[in-house]
């Protein structure tokens, strides 16, 4: 069932839902719900306004009159970040070198773990039902208690301070709930295509290449979707796998740049500007993908 | 003769089923190895090296001792790791049932068709998409004491009393630090329970309606009781994601003033990143990981997960 939400139905509001008008209408509490949302709804966007808006203006205006808007509209606080020179943190590398193991650790994570939920869905094999208990475990298991061994064991590979490493363990965390939700959509699946195919003469992997990947490009950007948030904004491993200052992805760049406000003219603007690097992509991500993203979580909450 | 025959048949069958089987199951297993090695590199064994490792007292450099419980005996005296475990309690705790219930509050004004539907549901889920440093960053700057939004806006309109040193009390920071992930992550259970909400036939909904009942009715007698597999779902991610928190703990606070707002994550870091005590911190991982392990124990065992048949 919560496959199909993310293949065919668009969950979270679609306007299609039949709804009889006036459920609410007699109730008193109307007012009160109204205002709660309203009041709700500026309280979640205003920070986040308030942050772009301050990428733009002086340190003595963010700190003076924080809800005036900006006297200019420039981009140099973002080219500023950008090169760094003026800063010493070099954020263009950073939302570089975030970009990459972003693309690397999807690309890693959905080509095994699609392998890995399609073999479990359509083979019979000893282990089968072993693996999945042991996925299913290992959802249990918080990645800060692996940590301390997988800083040692990325560095004996060394692989400390590479992006590969990075990758490697992004996608080995992202992995088991990954495989889990291809696998319950693999056996969802119908076989008869890949059951003519076979007779046609096509081996396993030529039927998961040819047939089953094509067909179920939908489910794999979705699990892509939903992976993408936490991979972009994962913290704690950075922080103990990067130590080098041109290996840092955004977010650990971010966490270390602490700017002593009032010493220059704009410093804290910078760091609003390094900020809203780490955002602005996501928002656009977010309007152009809404009902993916909305139905994707849906399907990872109801497993 | 007619005996041994069959059982000569039998037993060439059988290899040859077995042979088969393997033929058969071959291609599988290499369909499966890639995952399956990654994931035993670096999950399996990380975690029993974890576990291993919390029996022994080691730098990180040069010889590991064992000393068997000694870790453990040791957490069991250590103020800071019980300040730790508590506020991570607290933590999950409080964030989730504020997160669920604002949640489980939207969803059901949202499902409702509500004027402007459509912009609450994007304001309150823009925050869940951004990253938890920026988040906190950006929380950090707002509750700065003297130049902060909050005191800022309280200083202007004349509630100068309430002004607080939010960050920096040790009485106030935990409550502070709270706010962050309630901020940005109530729009978590609200796109969730929102989805489910829908999920309900509008059949059940008139059938209710026929009968008469208010608003309130209809809220504890048909949806909650509906979607109760998915309410505790999302809870119990939401205080598996509440015991893991870091980010807000290392960009806000570093687990300060006087420990008030350390969390397990945080001192497990300080420990072994910091202060190079990879055994100890070994032993506060594997207290985190029961804990986690726990609830998600728990979960599965009290709240039977059965799709409800509508």
């Amino acid at each position: 069932m919560a496959v199909e939400r993310l293949t065919s139905r668009p969950s979270g509001g679609s306007a299609r839902v039949r709804r009889t008008p006036g459920w609410w209408a007699g109730s008193s509490l109307r007012p009160i719900i109204y205002g709660l949302l309203v009041v709700g709804a500026l309280v979640q966007v205003y920070p986040i306004f308030f942050l772009l808006m301050n990428t733009l203006k002086t340190d003595t205006q963010i700190l003076n009159t924080p809800f005036s808007l900006p006297t200019s509209l420039s981009l140099a606080p973002f080219v500023d970040v950008w090169t760094g020179e003026r800063t010493g943190m070099f954020f263009g590398r950073y939302f570089f070198n975030s970009v990459i193991v972003l693309a690397a650790t999807l690309v890693l994570m959905l080509s095994i773990s699609c392998l890995c939920g399609y073999a479990m869905a359509r083979g019979q094999f000893p282990g089968n039902g072993t693996l999945h208990q042991a996925l299913l475990l290992s959802l249990a298991v918080p990645a800060h208690a692996l940590a301390i061994p997988l800083y040692f064991f990325v560095g004996s590979l060394g692989l400390r301070n590479s992006l590969f490493g990075l990758t490697l363990v992004y996608a080995a965390l992202g992995a088991p709930f990954t495989i889990i939700l291809m696998r319950a959509y693999f056996m969802h699946m119908p076989v008869e295509l890949e059951e003519a195919a076979r007779i046609d003469g096509c081996g396993r992997l030529g039927v998961f290449l040819r047939i089953v990947v094509p067909i179920s490009r939908g489910p794999i950007a979705g699990m892509a979707i939903i992976n993408i948030n936490w991979i972009w904004s994962e913290l704690f491993f950075s922080l103990i796998l990067m130590n080098k200052a041109d290996v840092r992805t955004l977010p650990l760049a971010i966490a270390l740049y602490k700017p002593a406000p009032m010493t220059v003219e704009t410093v804290l603007g910078l760091q609003y500007a390094a900020m809203a690097l780490a955002t602005i992509p996501v928002l656009i991500l977010f309007f152009l993908f809404q009902r993916q993203i909305a139905s994707g979580m849906t399907m990872g909450a109801f497993k | 003769m007619a005996t041994v025959n069959s059982g000569q048949s039998v037993r060439a069958t059988g290899s040859s089923r077995l042979v088969r089987n393997f033929r058969n199951a071959l291609p599988w297993y290499l369909f499966i190895a890639p995952a399956s090695l990654m994931l035993l590199a670096l999950m399996a064994y990380p975690l029993f090296d974890t576990l291993r490792l919390s029996l022994f007292k080691w730098g990180g450099l040069g010889p590991q001792t064992f000393i068997g419980m000694r870790n453990f005996s040791k957490l069991f005296g250590d103020e800071v790791f019980w300040r730790a475990l508590s506020n991570s309690l607290i933590f999950a705790v409080v964030v989730p049932f504020v997160t669920v219930s604002i949640g489980l509050f939207l969803g059901v004004a949202i499902s409702r068709r509500m004027k402007g539907w459509q912009i609450y549901r994007i304001a309150f889920f823009i925050p869940v998409m951004m990253s938890g440093v920026v988040v906190a960053t950006l929380w950090a700057n707002m509750f700065e004491y003297n130049h902060g939004l909050f005191n800022t806006v309280l200083r202007g309109i004349g509630l100068e009393g309430l002004a607080q040193n939010w960050l920096g009390d040790r009485n106030v920071a935990l409550m502070s630090i709270m706010l962050v992930p309630i901020w940005q992550s109530v729009g978590f259970p609200m796109i969730v329970l929102l989805a489910a909400v829908e999920g309900i036939p509008q059949e059940m909904h008139d059938a209710a309606t026929m009968d008469g009942v208010n608003e309130w009715q209809r809220i504890w007698g048909l949806i909650v009781p509906l979607i109760k597999p998915v309410l505790a779902s999302i809870t119990m991610l939401s205080i598996i994601g509440a015991m893991k928190v870091f980010d807000i703990v290392l960009v806000m606070t570093k687990g300060g003033p006087a420990f008030s707002t350390q969390v397990l994550g945080y001192y497990l870091f300080e420990t072994a990143f910091r202060s190079g005590n990879f055994g100890y911190g070994s032993a506060i991982a594997v207290v985190m990981f029961a804990v986690v392990f726990a609830v998600a124990y728990g979960y599965v065992r009290g709240v039977r997960i059965e799709s409800v048949e509508y």
